[in-house]
Parts: structure tokens; sequence; C-alpha cells
């Protein structure tokens, strides 16, 4: 692993800053043109998709809440959970909400297959997925994605959100490291 | 030994229950596809009448039963073992809302459709049901338990399940031992003997062991998000020589039947995959209905960095 104060091991930068504000702008008025004169709620799941989620909220122009989500993490340790669970559940219900929930990347889908089952069971007005990564050739479970930022090849990617052994998140690029 | 029946109307998630009292508690898992393909490849393309479904299905759980504790879902499931000791029938219910939420998602439809498909799944349970078990409806003397799915999680329900297991004293008996399980079979015998079907006498639904680590972890990724799995379930005839004989087949690794995929997992080098890819063009060449998804080497790589697996998969 290397030093905290060691420069992240980044291969090539797949998304500058720039164009990561570009494109985050363009969907964001996707957005507010589908949910024009309705209010929206915008779910995240902890912890990568924060950094996604606050620069999406700043340039969507409908009504909106936030609310977080947080869920347990597969791990080969002994003792650990068994079946995914809610590990931190949103504050407040989405009865009649129109609920979007922003996902820092989508891979084989698991996770994104669980929330989405999760969150349908409490009767939202209507349920989407907006992603900021979105790489399909690792894709298992078949889940509609309403909104994606950019699809990625099949590398290991950091940044905006996204870490390797929770470093790099901060980084304002997304960009592809060698891990050791 | 002990028997879980887990049931539920349309749209629960009876299946997610009885996978997490399965993993929880270390029971074999007989899911209805489970069990309709371990008949299906009993008995081929005979056809079988409804009505011998139930002793077919307690002949098959039987025979899991003897090496290991079971647990099934199964809509109707609690007749089968009805009067049976050591047996626990659950019955998982939970509101519109959140059965239609389910179907919503599993079906990609909007609220509206996702009604109107569970309405009809609920129809034609009741019609199948009637079918099988000479009744539409479950009873609710019938069962032992009744969990409500509203504000629970499977993994939480489970640890109800687990301890109406333990206050009934369900672990501290045996396997069904060979005797009982004779006894159960002549019952099923003489049952099916009326439809003119004869059970098999191997065992069914025995777990295979995993021919490498990273099948076993890729395998525990799966019950961890609830998917249900088959271990090399199925092989595709490749190449024929000119008796018809089969010289190459190919079997992927693990079939999910939740989204109709096999998965085959490599973790040989990307240099020395060219003799699998082959394979796999030509499975996808001579199967194109068939879904596959290959995992090489650096995905898996990135499953083991992804979610800091302690023991890395070795190469092979």
């Amino acid at each position: 692993m290397n030093s905290p104060s060691a420069p992240p091991p980044i291969e090539r930068v797949l998304f500058t800053a720039e164009q990561i504000d570009t494109r985050i702008r363009e969907v964001a008025a996707r957005i507010s043109s589908d949910f024009e004169g309705r209010e929206l709620k915008l779910v995240a799941v902890l912890k990568g998709s924060v950094f996604f989620l606050t620069a999406l909220a700043r340039h969507i122009t409908v009504p909106l809440r936030v609310d977080f989500l947080g869920i347990s993490h597969f791990t080969n340790q002994p003792g650990a959970p068994g079946v995914v669970r809610i590990a931190k559940d949103l504050d407040d219900a989405i009865e009649d909400e129109h609920v979007l929930l922003v996902e820092d990347i989508v891979d084989t889908g698991f996770t994104t297959r669980y929330l989405l089952q999760n969150l349908a069971g409490r009767g939202p007005a209507s349920l989407g997925i907006c992603t900021l990564l979105d790489r399909t050739s690792r894709r298992i479970a078949r889940i509609p994605i309403n909104y994606s930022c950019f699809e990625i090849p099949d590398r290991f990617v950091v940044g905006f959100g996204l870490d390797h052994k929770q470093l790099y998140r901060n980084l304002d690029c997304i960009a592809v490291i060698r891990p050791d | 030994m002990a028997i879980i029946s887990v049931s539920g109307d349309p749209g629960c998630a009876h299946e997610d229950l009885a996978r997490a009292v399965a993993q929880r508690a270390g029971f074999e898992l007989l899911t209805c596809r489970r069990l309709e393909e371990s008949i299906a490849a009993d008995f081929g393309s005979q056809e079988i009448p409804e009505r011998a479904w139930p002793p077919l299905l307690r002949s098959a759980i039987a025979r899991s039963a003897v090496n290991r504790h079971v647990v099934y879902s199964l809509e109707g499931g609690e007749r089968l073992f009805h009067g049976f000791p050591n047996v626990l029938n659950v019955l998982l219910i939970a509101p519109p809302r959140r059965r239609i939420g389910a179907v919503m998602v599993d079906r990609q439809l909007d609220r509206e459709a996702a009604r109107r498909f569970l309405r009809e799944s609920e129809i034609d349970a009741v019609a199948e049901r009637k079918r099988r078990f000479g009744r539409g409806h479950s009873r609710l003397h019938e069962f032992d338990l009744i969990l409500n799915d509203d504000q629970h999680t499977p993994e939480t329900l489970a640890v109800i399940v687990e301890a109406a297991m333990a206050s009934r004293g369900l672990l501290d008996q045996g396997m069904l031992s060979a005797a009982a399980e004779a006894q159960v079979q002549f019952q099923a015998r003489l049952q099916l003997a009326k439809f003119g079907l004869t059970p098999p006498d191997r065992a069914a639904g025995e777990r295979n062991g995993f021919s490498h680590p990273s099948e076993e972890i890729f395998a525990r990724l799966l019950d961890f998000y609830r998917i249900e799995w088959q271990y090399e379930p199925r092989s595709f005839p490749l190449q024929w020589d000119k008796d018809g004989h089969v010289i190459e087949a190919f079997t992927p690794d693990f079939f999910l039947p939740a989204f109709d995929l096999y998965v085959e997992l490599t973790t040989m080098k990307q240099a020395l995959v060219t003799r699998k890819n082959r394979k796999i063009r030509l499975l996808r060449s001579i199967y194109p209905h068939v879904n596959i998804q290959v995992f090489y080497q650096k995905d898996i790589q990135d499953l083991i960095v992804k979610y800091e697996l302690a023991e890395r998969a070795s190469t092979h």
C-alpha cells in the first residue's frame, strides 16, 4: 500500500475535471427537463456517490431533497455479515415521491439491484437510476439505467468519490490506477 | 432432520427469506426452480400429471434431507410434510405496496403494469396450487410462523425463523434416517405408481465442490446479494464425431436463473485464454439463445481489490 504522502499510482486520466463538469451539467439538464413541474428526491449511496450527488444537485433546477443510504459490504472474512443489508437507512419515507438513486458506478449491478428492490418496496411514485460511471462489460444483473454520465472500460478507476482502499476519493478527475 | 418450508404470495421475498435461513443455519436450499429442474432431469420429457407433483416433491426433498437439513421455498409447500415431526412451516406476507414494488423492479414495469402483473400472477398461483394440491388457498392454521415482510429484511426475518427452530428443538434431531427416508420414498412410490411414474434412487440436490477458490468467492458474493445460483448445471456439446458422439463440450461455471445467464470465470492469464475464448465463441454460435458472461482474470482481481478480500485467488 502507498504511504499517505506518496502520489496516487495513476496510470492515466480517463476523464478530466472539466469533462466531468460538462457531462454532469448535461445530465442535470436532462433530469431537470424530465422532472419539470415535479419535486425530486435524490438518494445517494454512501460513501462514493456523495461527490457525484453534490455536483449533480447543484445543476438540477427542479426542487429537490437529498437523502442517504449505507449498505453492508461483502467481505470474505469469517464472521462478516452473510447477506447484504441496509447499514444506514434513509432518514425519511419516500412513499409517493419521485426518487432518483444516485450511484457512483454500476458494475455487476448486484448492489444497485438490491437497492432498487429495497426502495421499490417503499412505494415511490417513480424510481430511476442516475450513475456517474457505467461499466457494462461486467454487468450481470439487468437493471434499467435512466441517466449515465460515462461508460467506462474494464479497468479499475478512482477519483470523484471512487476509492481504492478508501483513498483517492478526493481526486477531481477519474483515473485508471494500477492496484498494488 | 429439520425441514423448513417457506411460502408466500407472488411478489413476496419468500425465496430471499429461504436463502437467508439456509445461509444462516447452514441448511440445503431447495428453490422451486431447483426442485422442478431436478424432477425434470429425473423424468426427462415424460409428462408429469399435476396431481403427481406433491409425492414427487416429497420424494426429491426427502432424498436431500438424508444428508442435510433442508429449507425449501415452494407455493403450497406447507402441505408436503403435513403431520411430520421436525417440520416448520413459515408463511411470508407483505402489503400490496411492497409486493408491487418488487414486481416493478424484477420485471422492469411501471406501477400500474406491475399491479396488473401481480394480479395475474396471483390468479395463476391459485390455479396452479389448486391443480397440484387440490386447494387454491393456504390455510393459515397450517403454518407455524407467519411473518410480515414490510418492515424487515430477509436477514432479520431469518433470525426469527432460527429462533423458532431452536424453540422447537429442530436441530437437536439428526438427519432423516435411512429407514425413515425409505418409508417416505415407499409412500411416494405408492402414490406415483397411480400415475405410472417411478422415482429414481440416486440422491439429488447435492452441492458440488468448487474446482477453484475464485469460484467459491464468487458463489459467496452471489449469496451475499441473495442471488440464486447453480454450479456447473449443464454441459454444452460443441463438436461431434462422424458417429454423433460428443468430442468437445463446454461447462460454464455458474448459471444464474434470475438473469437466465451463465457465468464463466477464468483466472488464467489473458494470453492463455485463447482456447477458452474459442470454445465460448463456438458456444455462442451453436446456442445463440444462451446468455453467457465471461469474467477474466483482471475482472476477478478487480473484485478482489474492490471487496478487499483477504484470500487472493491463485491463478491456474
